[in-house]
């Protein structure tokens, strides 16, 4: 029997190769943060050091600014095929968090989102979210058929037995991929220490503070740490007492925000 | 390099099943709350929740987060739960109860390794108890440890204990599923889950959790690397001109420098090299990994093939006996087209219900097959597939059916073959009656011994060319020898017979049968008929004996057969005038050990007459010097050299 991190590393591969077989135009989700940095990782370990598909990142413009530096130095330095979406028309009507939480989600991110997908024609999408992340994506399959309106139908999903996903659909509806779903927090954290990945600084703790979850700027906090490398954030998760998202404003809005969210669409 | 204690430890995934309100989610949620990281601001989310509704804290509530389960008290879908527990890493699947979401149910359960199954001691044994059974069995998930739930609710009594005990253990008993364990327990309570209670002094095993490490230890010292090897092949890769082949190794273990064999396809090759990212001169690979492959021999196959080792393959048929659960709210239509997945081959298929005893196609029970049905099936595809069967021990055998875009029954091959043996009825009064002469005395007479030289390949592999020559050389060398063409017996001895499988092998024993005829009168006798199934060979093996019976493999590739086209077999085949033509949509099962192996896209006719004559005097059926004696007839290099411009294309 394997190491758990080796199962967890050979099973998102295998995902992210069917993925690549049976789709047209896969595309990788990327917010820059610990999971979709992991993600690219593997995607890299999939095809052998090579990147055969864009990396997608969804702009708000409230994103933390050394957020957008370090992605375009990044792929600048690596090579990466980019593509960047944002929902202008919003933002050019002053869309920002004060007129909802959930309503700037709504527009800048899965708005934002889907017109990218329909722009660039993207059938499959992997994305890095996990179900120990919160409730609602502990609900998720691997692979998420979605229709255009984003909408997921959590009350009819599609069976999913052995390794036999379901990545046939008809053009009209595109795929969320997530080949991260069965990892959690800590696997992440101890993934990305024994594979020394490139990790953005934001985690790492300054002053007292540092960012366990990355987001916009007005709806993400920090906590209180005094982790400064990767392995005093493990040893800081073994003992914490709050969750992952604890510092993200727009899953408090309601008891049920983030099932909201991601039924219309949201990652 | 950083080393703690989770360093070594191994993941298990373990199904939790039972009937609805039994106490699946509860359980889930109490050893969520012992052993998990539950972080408190999501149990303080929970309390809220719970306050608000004004209920008492229900743990379920940690992961059936959706809005619709918390207002119903139900899980909808499955969910995953990680904790760890004495050095065992664990995730903790949930399967929902009600019959609606039994897909729900098996997408979850399809992932496991073990399941505990949930029983409510008021209630004993109930539909969805037997169902789930009936499920995990069909999944493959041999072993299940019962928790037998509320038991608070029977003031810890023995005695009920024990009649609830007798029961599950009875409907267990009639899967092939082992029970590892009844323990008694209190979800609600958290009785009896890590750690044990005085109110069940008479019980004496482990509480739910240390009879759960047992198991997974016990499972641990399974390896799947010691199986067969299989890898399924996902795709080919060509990065800066390389060609990779990339998959997963599902069982057995690899090598660098192994020989490989491709089914269905039937291609050969050595593996030059083990890639992995950013690891360098990779010896091996087991069970579990995803690799790519790097061939010397370069050949062209696509995803869906099975990677084994040359001398264990998978089978290769269009069709195969299996059991399947129906798992969609559209019940099964037999008239329709299905596709078929299996390893990572897609093929469209026909699927028959049929009794389990006589094989006969049962239409009445086609029509009842509704979700949570199971039934007995024989698929046929549409072209040749490769796949296990049970008993093998390796692992491609579990398939799912599909429509255009749903996954809508789940099934494994089953062990026994479809196809019925031809029942032959030798009367008890006959006796064999013996020549006046003995094949040794014909032996001497022709000066060499007599042998079968049975050819097997494809259409337009080269067997009867090969076959023309090597009657020509063996003539030449003043030897006995007669050549059973199989097209020209279909004209006489076999025009009665079509393409079916069942056809196919009565041509084989009939062939075999005269062959040895000719053996005893010690000739050497050659045969050329594509003889696509492995199992009629061996029977073919049989009727002549071993030791006289010759396996030449005439291998082509597909592709270069279908180029030469001599007869315009697979023209005719890919504008559907015909069907069943072997490689095409009916199988060929190529040999795995065959006593010379012919590449016709490689070597002339001529070195090919030569490595026969070889193997003739190797084996002494040729004396010596006339083996030796180089008189082939110029005619055979005229014409030899036909297909060395294939190479090139």
């Amino acid at each position: 029997m394997s190491h758990y991190l080796d199962s967890l590393e050979n099973e998102s591969i295998f995902i992210i190769r069917e993925a690549y077989s049976r789709t047209k135009n896969l595309g990788l989700l990327w917010s820059m943060g610990k999971d979709s940095t992991v993600l690219l990782h593997l995607v890299r370990k999939a095809f052998l050091g090579n990147v055969p598909i864009p990396l997608v990142h969804i702009d708000t413009s409230y994103k933390i600014p050394e957020m957008i530096t370090w992605r375009d130095d990044y792929t600048k330095n690596h090579n990466l095929r980019l593509i960047v979406g944002g929902n202008k028309q919003a933002l050019a009507d002053g869309m920002n968090p004060n007129m909802g939480r959930l309503t700037c989600c709504g527009a800048l991110k899965t708005q934002a989102l889907l017109d990218t997908i329909k722009e660039h024609k993207i059938q499959a999408l992997l994305v890095g979210i996990r179900r120990d992340e919160e409730g609602s994506r502990g609900k998720e399959r691997v692979v998420s058929p979605r229709p255009e309106s984003g909408t997921w139908t959590y009350k009819e999903q599609p069976a999913e037995i052995w390794h036999y996903y379901n990545l046939h659909v008809p053009e009209s509806i595109h795929l969320r991929v997530h080949p991260l779903l069965q990892w959690t927090e800590m696997d992440v954290w101890e993934y990305i220490r024994r594979e020394k990945l490139d990790i953005m600084p934001l985690y790492f703790a300054k002053e007292g503070k540092r960012y366990r979850s990355l987001g916009c700027s007005p709806c993400t906090g920090t906590i209180d740490s005094e982790a400064t490398n990767l392995d005093e954030i493990i040893e800081e998760l073994k003992n914490t007492k709050t969750g992952e998202r604890a510092g993200r404003a727009q899953d408090k809005v309601d008891t049920y925000a983030m099932q909201k969210l991601r039924s219309g669409g949201y990652m | 390099m950083h080393v703690d204690s989770s360093d070594s430890l191994q993941l298990h995934k373990v199904v939790v099943v039972g009937h609805v309100d039994h106490g699946k989610s509860t359980l889930l949620g109490r050893i969520l709350l012992e052993c998990g990281r539950v972080p408190e601001d999501r149990i303080a989310h929970v309390q809220k929740i719970c306050s608000d509704k004004s209920l008492q804290f229900e743990p379920a509530f940690l992961f059936d987060a959706l809005q619709e389960e918390q207002e119903q008290g139900i899980s909808i879908d499955t969910t995953r739960v990680n904790f760890e527990f004495e050095g065992h890493k664990f995730i903790l699947i949930d399967a929902p109860g009600h019959l609606e979401f039994l897909k729900n149910m098996t997408s979850g359960a399809s992932e496991a390794d073990l399941g505990i199954l949930v029983v409510d001691c008021n209630q004993g044994v109930r539909s969805q108890t037997e169902r789930h059974l009936k499920i995990l069995n069909m999944l493959g998930i041999r072993r299940v440890i019962v928790a037998l739930n509320k038991v608070d609710q029977i003031n810890y009594d023995q005695t009920i204990f024990e009649e609830v005990c007798a029961k599950t253990r009875e409907i267990i008993e009639q899967q092939e599923i082992i029970c590892e364990q009844i323990v008694p327990i209190s979800a609600l309570a958290g009785e009896n889950i890590s750690s044990p209670t005085s109110k069940l002094e008479w019980y004496v095993g482990k509480p739910l959790l240390g009879t759960l490490t047992d198991v997974a230890q016990k499972l641990n010292n399974i390896k799947k690397e010691d199986q067969p090897f299989r890898m399924l092949l996902q795709d080919v890769y060509r990065f800066e001109g390389d060609r990779l082949f990339a998959g997963r190794i599902v069982s057995g273990s690899i090598k660098k420098g192994s020989e490989i064999f491709f089914s269905p396809s039937g291609k050969i090759s050595r593996v030059e090299s083990i890639e992995k990212y950013l690891e360098t001169d990779v010896q091996s690979a087991k069970a579990g990994e995803s690799i790519a492959l790097r061939l010397t021999e370069q050949v062209f196959v696509e995803r869906g093939e099975v990677i084994s080792q040359l001398d264990n393959a998978p089978e290769v048929d269009t069709e195969f006996r299996g059991k399947l659960a129906w798992l969609s709210a559209h019940s099964f239509s037999p008239e329709t087209e299905y596709m078929l997945k299996m390893g990572t081959t897609e093929v469209p298929c026909r699927v028959d219900v049929i009794d389990a005893a006589t094989q006969q196609k049962q239409l009445a029970s086609a029509e009842n097959l509704i979700n949570g049905g199971f039934a007995d099936v024989i698929i046929k595809t549409s072209k040749p597939i490769a796949f296990d069967r049970a008993a093998t021990g390796a692992i491609v055998e579990k398939f799912v059916v599909c429509t255009a875009y749903d996954t809508v029954a789940a099934g494994v091959v089953d062990n026994r073959p479809v196809r019925v043996e031809r029942s032959l009825k030798v009367n008890p009064n006959l006796r064999h009656e013996l020549g006046y002469v003995e094949r040794a005395r014909y032996e001497g007479l022709n000066k060499h011994r007599g042998t079968v030289l049975w050819m097997t390949g494809l259409s337009g592999s080269g067997k009867s060319s090969l076959a023309k020559e090597l009657e020509k050389a063996l003539f030449e060398k003043k030897c006995r020898v007669a050549v059973l063409d199989g097209d020209n017996l279909r004209f006489g001895l076999c025009a009665d017979l079509g393409f079916t499988p069942e056809d196919r092998s009565e041509n084989i024993r009939r062939i075999a049968h005269t062959a040895k005829l000719f053996l005893d009168t010690g000739f050497i006798v050659i045969t050329a008929c594509i003889s696509p199934y492995a199992r009629d060979r061996e029977l073919a093996r049989e009727v002549i004996g071993a030791k006289d019976f010759n396996e030449l493999f005439v291998f082509c590739p597909l592709e270069e057969c279908q180029r030469r086209d001599p007869k315009g077999l697979y023209l005719k085949a890919s504008s559907g005038q015909i069907s069943a033509v072997t490689g095409f949509d009916s199988p060929y099962q190529a040999p795995q050990r065959p006593a010379v192996r012919l590449d016709s896209s490689k070597m002339s006719v001529a070195q090919e007459v030569q490595a026969v004559i070889e193997l003739l005097s190797r084996n002494e059926v040729l004396p010596l010097e006339r083996a030796l004696t180089n008189d082939l007839p110029e005619v055979i290099n005229a014409s030899g050299l036909r297909s060395l411009q294939a190479i090139n294309d």
